[in-house]
């Protein structure tokens, strides 16, 4: 009934205990986020293959850095090392940007791609999307990366801060006005005009 | 004269609350106080509902970007075996 350890009342390590938690802690924290840090990893590097040997490479350090996790928030953790990670072995990247536009621009994923809801859907979207890439293409590549990271891949707010390495009152400024010069550079009559189902 | 001032006002106050109303990001939501101010200018506001609705069109039109990079399944595949080799030993 009793361990060795309680006579002294100090629990002795259990290295092979504490292995297992952090394998148990890293499965359940990470791999539902493989998708996201995938995604993410190809808007940072801009292209596919760069971004699987980023993503590896994130996955060996977080699997290294989760026994210090707190289990709190585990995307915006993951994609702090994903940052960490990008900068280390890219260390040409300006810092709180994404890939290059034209590496942007070109992105393409290998299929799976969504389907247009219909035709009609689809020929609105190219015409709107032409006016898109333009707009995009003149923003500050500070202003552009919180867009993509946000808008186009979907993260959120506090997620979008820890891929850049900045406060998020500083995703939310450079969000809203980064916004805002699309929204001016369109204009209304597109924006309403073309406007999606 | 007062009637129109405010309304400025409003408007001004709303500008400043449409993306994050729109967006009801965790990081910066909006009280239920601003929510419902924010509502009842949208509904008689024309201006600012057409800057509301101008948003929505350009989030849509962002969030189906047709380049957006998917994840590929099959790299996704391969990350999923690359945990199993990480954690492998351990369980």
């Amino acid at each position: 009934m009793s361990h060795p350890a309680d006579s002294r009342g100090v629990p002795e390590p259990r290295p092979d205990v504490d292995a297992q938690a952090s394998a148990r802690a890293f499965r359940e924290h990470v791999e539902p986020q493989l998708e996201v840090l995938l995604r993410v990893a190809q808007s940072l590097t801009g292209n596919a293959a760069d971004a699987e040997d980023l993503t590896q490479e994130t996955l060996i350090r977080a699997y290294n850095a989760v026994g210090r996790f707190d289990g709190r928030h585990p995307r915006a953790w993951l994609l702090t090392i994903l940052r960490h990670t990008h900068l280390n072995m890219h260390r040409r990247q300006r810092p709180e940007t994404v890939a290059d536009w034209e590496s942007l621009r070109r992105t393409r994923p290998a299929f799976g791609a969504s389907a247009p809801h219909s035709a009609e859907e689809e020929v609105i979207g190219l015409e709107l999307h032409d006016h898109l890439e333009r707009a995009l293409a003149e923003l500050d590549p500070r202003f552009r990366a919180v867009l993509w990271l946000v808008d186009v891949d979907d993260l959120s707010y506090a997620e979008a801060a820890a891929a850049l390495g900045v406060p998020v009152g500083t995703v939310m400024s450079r969000l809203s006005r980064a916004r805002e010069r699309v929204r001016h550079h369109l204009g209304p009559n597109i924006l309403t005009a073309r406007r999606l189902p | 004269m007062i009637r129109s001032l405010r309304a400025v006002v409003t408007c001004h106050w709303s500008a400043r609350r449409i993306q994050r109303y729109l967006d009801a990001d965790p990081a910066a939501l909006l009280t239920p106080g601003e929510v419902s101010r924010l509502e009842s200018h949208l509904a008689t506001c024309e201006t600012c509902a057409q800057v509301a609705n101008e948003h929505r069109t350009l989030h849509r039109a962002l969030s189906r970007w047709p380049g957006r990079p998917a994840p590929d399944p099959v790299a996704v595949a391969r990350l999923r075996g690359f945990v199993d080799q990480l954690v492998g030993e351990e369980q």
